[in-house]
């Protein structure tokens, strides 16, 4: 911008801040002599001159109105609308993060059941970073594909086995996190879907078993609703929740993508009464959760205590993580070996992951991206020979079925995605999740803003969200030539240079070469 | 302090309410006080309502700051009136000291709102938030 223009505003707010008291004095005049309405206009503008003398001369707070006073006041009421001018105004269809208004759209159509086929072309990027799925000459018959079926827990032979039918499952999200409206949605919606959902680390899963829905329940760092006093586990607790019928597995959180090496994050806006009671934490403060559990001091306590949860519980117990170094994941992996106790999956996060909320240096800046995160994480169950030891899950913007593909042929045996099915309850991306200000009702507590967000509505939305999901999904996979997810590799994927993803397989290439 | 702001907003509502049964019942004296300021009878009637209005939002909870506002404009022009034409001889001191102390109160109910003022609020809880 040329410097004139920023020279003029200068000029201008000088002018606006002489004039401003002026003005005031000439209608304190003519309401004198003329009439004495003209003193509702002094009053407003002695009022704008009081504000103005104060910006300019008693706050020291922001430069910007100690500088141009009132004019400044104008940047700030803009700015404070810039996401919404940017979201509904300026921002292209692709150009959004997290998810573009392509992406959402797609979401938003599948939910609501509307046919998703366009005209005339892609608004993809084709030159540069989008990884593709190969198809195949030879499409495979739809009649001939395998029904999918993924059992957790058959590899150690328990009584209680887990089987998902489809390939994805509602991500961890907490009550706490999601208001009350948002989780009796997505628990009716999954229960009519016939999928699970996973509770999140918010303690006890009150309103998830009011639906009947399978639960996946979640231990954070915290261990809210399983835990002890100095945070250890409660076995009793874990024992008691374990022998409900609708808990079907246990997930063992270690770190969360958009916060790795940090503990969960509930602002104190968010924290009510019952949500203090369910989690047992005091109110007016916001809840951190401590950066590791307790019990993991170091690789063998940590596979210990995969070991004693499977134990108490008597389910499934999986693993979440987002990976950091691939050494340390490769001598985690080698200690399950010795000790020969594996969890019943890996649930592999990556860094892109969402959050209710999350210090923002650790959302920007810490962890390995899903796809090379996944990649890496197969190749060393591969390598150590023990990937028929466990199932291996992911997470990280896989929206879409085509995403979904992906994180499969790179390795996961099913997907899990929260944020997929936040925007099939109606999510706008107002990102305002920490907020409690929500303001289609998902990430609130506040009643009059959950008022828009009807259970029985929305639960039909998930479903349809489940199901056209899946429709995608079996028709992609066709086209690969493959009749069961299991047959696809990382073959299946045409991987431009220049991505992430392609710089770590010819690090592999190169490694397994020497 | 959110205490005191209560007892100045109910007393500053009180205060505004009561006169107003002289300005509708147009009685004698407020007839006299408008059409000395020219205004009568529809100045008398326009700012008995933005009374009422003031004195309503003053008692209820999520909008004293905005009454406040409206309050400390009201009295900022009672008091011009008082200075340039109706003067503070007599029972006019009473009036003109009532608006003034409905002014000092309902500026110090302002005060102990800052945060809660529409825009310049957010300046002074020292925070933009977007
Ligand atoms: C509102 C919200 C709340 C979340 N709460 C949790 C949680 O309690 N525990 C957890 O492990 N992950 C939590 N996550 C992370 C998700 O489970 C998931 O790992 C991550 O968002 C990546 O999936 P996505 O890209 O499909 O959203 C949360 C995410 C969101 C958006």
């Amino acid at each position: 911008m040329s410097s004139k223009l920023s020279i003029d505003l200068h000029k201008l707010a000088k002018f606006t801040n002489i004039v401003i008291p002026i003005i005031a004095i000439l209608f304190f005049l003519a309401g004198i002599y003329l009439s004495f309405y003209f003193h509702f206009i002094t009053v407003t503008f002695i009022f704008l001159t009081v504000i103005n003398i104060f910006y300019l001369n008693v706050q020291t707070h922001h430069s910007l109105l100690r500088n141009f006073g009132i004019l400044g006041q104008g940047r700030y009421m803009l700015e404070s609308i810039g996401p919404e001018l940017r979201q509904y105004l300026f921002a292209n269809d692709t150009e959004e993060r997290p998810f573009n208004r392509e992406e959402r759209s797609e979401v938003y159509r599948k939910a609501q059941n509307i046919d998703s086929a366009f005209s005339f072309g892609s608004q993809g990027n084709f030159d540069a970073t989008e990884i593709k799925l190969r198809h195949s000459l030879f499409p495979a018959n739809k009649s001939k594909m395998k029904p999918f079926s993924v059992t957790f827990g058959e590899e150690r032979g328990i009584a209680n086995t887990y089987t998902i039918k489809r390939p994805v499952i509602i991500s961890a999200m907490s009550y706490g996190a999601l208001g009350k409206p948002a989780v009796q949605a997505l628990a009716r919606g999954a229960k009519m879907a016939g999928i699970p959902m996973n509770t999140g680390e918010g303690g006890y899963p009150k309103y998830h078993l009011a639906e009947g829905v399978d639960l996946i329940f979640q231990m954070g760092t915290a261990k809210f609703g399983v835990r002890n006093e100095d945070g250890s586990l409660d076995d009793d607790k874990l024992r008691d929740l374990a022998n409900k019928d609708q808990i079907k597995m246990i997930e063992v959180k270690f770190s969360q993508g958009a916060k790795p090496g940090k503990g969960g994050l509930l602002p104190k806006e968010k924290i009510t009464d019952e949500i203090a009671e369910l989690r047992n934490v005091p109110k007016g403060k916001d809840v951190v959760s401590p950066t590791h559990h307790l019990e993991c001091k170091d690789l063998e306590s940590t596979v210990q205590f995969i070991k004693k949860v499977q134990d108490v519980s008597q389910l499934p117990v999986g693993i979440k993580m987002c990976v950091g170094s691939f050494k340390e994941v490769r001598t985690l992996i080698r200690e399950m070996k010795s000790q020969n106790i594996f969890p019943d999956y890996i649930s592999v996060d990556g860094s892109e992951g969402g959050t209710g909320a999350a210090p923002k240096a650790f959302m920007d800046n810490v962890g390995v991206p899903l796809y090379p995160a996944l990649h890496n994480m197969q190749n060393i169950l591969v390598e150590e020979g023990v990937r028929d030891k466990l199932k291996l899950m992911a997470a990280g913007k896989l929206i879409n079925a085509g995403k979904m593909l992906v994180a499969m042929s790179l390795g996961a045996d099913a997907c899990y995605t929260a944020r997929g099915f936040m925007l099939a309850l109606g999510c706008i991306q107002a990102l305002q999740c920490g907020n409690n200000t929500c303001p289609v009702g998902i990430t609130t507590h506040d009643p009059m803003l959950q008022k828009g967000l009807v259970p029985d509505e929305k639960a039909v939305r998930v479903k349809n969200y489940i199901e056209n999901l899946e429709h995608d999904f079996i028709e992609l996979l066709t086209a690969t030539g493959c009749e069961s997810p299991r047959g696809l590799t990382s073959e299946n994927l045409y991987v431009p240079e220049g991505t992430n993803l392609a710089a770590c397989i010819h690090q592999l290439e190169s490694a397994s070469s020497n | 302090m959110k205490k005191v702001a209560w007892i100045l907003q109910i007393i500053c509502a009180l205060i505004l309410l009561q006169t107003l049964y002289f300005k509708f019942s147009a009685h004698v004296d407020s007839v006299q006080l408008f059409t000395e300021l020219k205004m009568e009878p529809n100045g008398r009637i326009l700012i008995g309502v933005l009374e009422l209005i003031a004195g309503i939002l003053l008692i209820i909870p999520g909008s004293a700051a905005y009454g406040a506002i409206l309050a400390t404009g009201l009295m900022t022009g009672a008091v011009i009136g008082h200075i340039t034409v109706l003067g503070f001889a007599d029972e006019r001191l009473q009036l003109g000291l009532l608006a003034i102390a409905v002014l000092v109160m309902s500026i110090s109910i302002l005060v102990i709102r800052r945060t809660e003022i529409p825009i310049i609020g957010k300046v002074l809880a020292k925070r933009i938030s977007n």
